[in-house]
């Protein structure tokens, strides 16, 4: 999966059907960019519990006819922030890492397996603010102008963001041969 | 600069992403826990109205408003009882008063406020029915009259003793071309009429030739009660060119005073007592010279008990009155159409500048309480937003 479909419901006052659209258009790619922001799946599944409950609360607050997905993102965006701000800081950091070595344990295909864990970790070096554009942008798929709706800032700002994610990414060791890694990849794919 | 290329961060983030498993019923969760719950209409109330004109008319409402409050505190009369009206020679004045029934002074006088003549200076100390000649007069006994002059009761102060003030004014009065004696006549007539008399009067006449312009100073006494009245029917006698009142509370100082002649009579009924019990000359010359020290004790601040009595019975209103010396010129030759526009512009120009620069002081006062209440507004709106999200 590369973009969401899109939870592109309008704002109003919402049935149960409509979050079951919620849910069913947006649960799958909102809990593994929140797993990608935080690094941690059980903070993931807390965080996007918890933004789609908010976000249902507030359903009114939204304009009739806008699109719901930045909006939906820029909840969770803001979850996120809060758990790194308030709640993670505290707690074992090693919790992320347990996650990582899971990834690194499953029974898939430990090239894939070991270039995710050093994703993750790549992630994870970024800044809070730079990891946030750069999950949106290339694994949710959001426009430019989508992110800086999702987090409350100019489209400038969240291209300048992109570019300096996207640098400092290039230097790190665990990504810099991933022009190579993709090319293989694609001829695997190939055959 | 090397950056990492798109289509493989797309790539490997999609395929990390992947290796994070979905808990199985963690939606349905979500979704019977959301149906359980209303939605909060009222949680988020939006007091910033959408839409561009919403917002305007939000904005134009705040600057009213603050304008508004400016306005207001810049209107109010300070705590300070004294009141001043100056009225320059040509320039319509303003001021704040607050025991003074009018606040505007007539423009156009150009009379000076005094002006040394060179003949006639008179001085005497005729009763109060001779203002021509300049007046001192005694003040009218008490009931003297048989009118309703009386000082209207004050009210209570907080030791239950009459609040006592001292009232003083002074009124600078431009005559113009009117003579001097009919103002000197009136001014007594209403001194005398409200029950107060005309203290002193200094006034310095001119020729007859009227080249020198007379001018005098009247020191009217007027009961308390009859202060106000008194200032407004001699503001009518001629054009105010300035005006001062000032009302000072001596309570505090009059409760004081008596207090210290109550004890000092208690010591000296004391000093009586024991001389008459007294033998011998020593001790009776000695309870002498104590009860003699008492007594001018007594009598030292008896006196400036009843110097605060008059001066809280009447008040001082002190009236200076000024001539012009000389006939206005006659009116220049009548402009042309053209220099009279001309001569409208240069002034409604010098008008529009004045009025600049007057709100200039006011409108950045405004317009700075105005930036920081935008500045802290915004950035608790937009935290308050994130907050609620």
């Amino acid at each position: 999966m590369r973009a969401p479909e899109g939870v592109t419901g309008v704002g109003g006052k919402g049935t149960q059907e409509d979050i079951e659209v919620w849910l069913a258009e947006g649960y799958v790619t909102s809990f593994r960019t929140a797993c990608l922001i935080l690094g941690n799946r059980a903070d993931a599944e807390e965080a996007v519990q918890e933004a789609f409950l908010r976000a249902w609360r507030f359903r009114t607050s939204l304009a009739p006819g806008s699109d719901v997905r930045p909006w939906l993102y820029r909840v969770v965006v803001n979850t996120c922030n809060s758990k790194l701000r308030s709640e993670i800081p505290h707690r074992d950091r090693r919790a992320g890492d347990g996650d990582l070595d899971r990834l690194a344990a499953s029974g898939d295909d430990p090239a894939h397996v070991d270039q995710s864990g050093d994703v993750v970790r790549a992630l994870q070096s970024l800044a809070v603010h730079l990891r946030v554009v750069i999950v949106l942008r290339y694994y949710a798929d959001l426009s430019e102008r989508e992110i800086a709706t999702a987090i409350g800032r100019r489209p400038g700002t969240v291209k300048s963001r992109l570019h300096e994610a996207r640098r400092q990414l290039a230097l790190h060791p665990a990504l810099r041969s991933l022009d190579e890694q993709a090319g293989h990849t694609d001829s695997e794919v190939a055959e | 600069m090397t950056m990492i290329d798109e289509d493989p961060l797309r790539t490997v983030l999609a395929r990390a992403a992947d290796e994070f498993p979905v808990t199985d019923g963690a939606a349905d969760r979500i979704a019977a826990a959301a149906s359980t719950g209303d939605p909060k209409t009222g949680s988020v109330p939006s007091i910033v109205p959408r839409g561009r004109w919403g917002r305007v008319a939000l904005v134009a409402a705040v600057v009213v408003v603050a304008a508004g409050g400016v306005t207001l505190l810049d209107g109010t009369p300070g705590p300070s009882p004294e009141h001043r009206i100056v009225a320059g020679p040509s320039t319509p004045a303003t001021g704040t008063s607050g025991a003074v029934p009018s606040t505007t002074a007539p423009p156009g006088s150009n009379a000076p406020l005094v002006t040394p003549g060179t003949a006639g200076t008179a001085t005497s100390s005729a009763g109060a029915g001779q203002p021509s000649n300049g007046a001192t007069s005694a003040p009218p006994s008490s009931g003297q009259n048989g009118t309703a002059t009386l000082p209207a009761p004050l009210p209570t102060g907080i030791v239950g003793q009459p609040t006592k003030v001292v009232t003083t004014g002074s009124i600078d009065l431009a005559l113009g071309h009117d003579p001097l004696e009919p103002a000197v006549t009136r001014l007594t007539a209403i001194a005398t009429g409200a029950g107060g008399y005309v203290a002193k009067s200094a006034l310095q006449v001119g020729p007859s030739t009227g080249t020198v312009p007379s001018s005098g100073t009247l020191v009217l006494q007027v009961p308390q009660a009859a202060f106000d009245s008194v200032l407004t029917q001699v503001r009518s006698i001629g054009t105010v060119t300035s005006m001062t009142s000032t009302s000072t509370d001596v309570t505090g100082q009059y409760v004081d005073l008596q207090a210290r002649i109550d004890a000092l009579q208690a010591s000296r009924q004391q000093y009586l007592t024991i001389l008459s019990k007294a033998t011998s000359i020593g001790d009776i010359l000695s309870v002498q010279n104590q009860l003699d020290t008492i007594q001018s004790q007594i009598e030292e601040l008896q006196g400036q008990l009843n110097l605060l009595d008059s001066q809280t019975t009447y008040a001082t209103l002190t009236v200076s009155l000024s001539q012009s010396g000389h006939r206005p010129p006659p009116p220049a030759a009548t402009p042309s159409g053209l220099g009279r526009a001309w001569h409208q512009s240069v002034s409604g120009f010098t008008s529009g500048v004045e009025w600049l620069v007057r709100i200039a002081g006011r409108t950045l006062f405004v317009l700075l309480c105005l930036a920081v209440f935008a500045v802290v507004g915004r950035w608790a709106w937009r935290a308050w937003r994130r907050q609620m999200l």
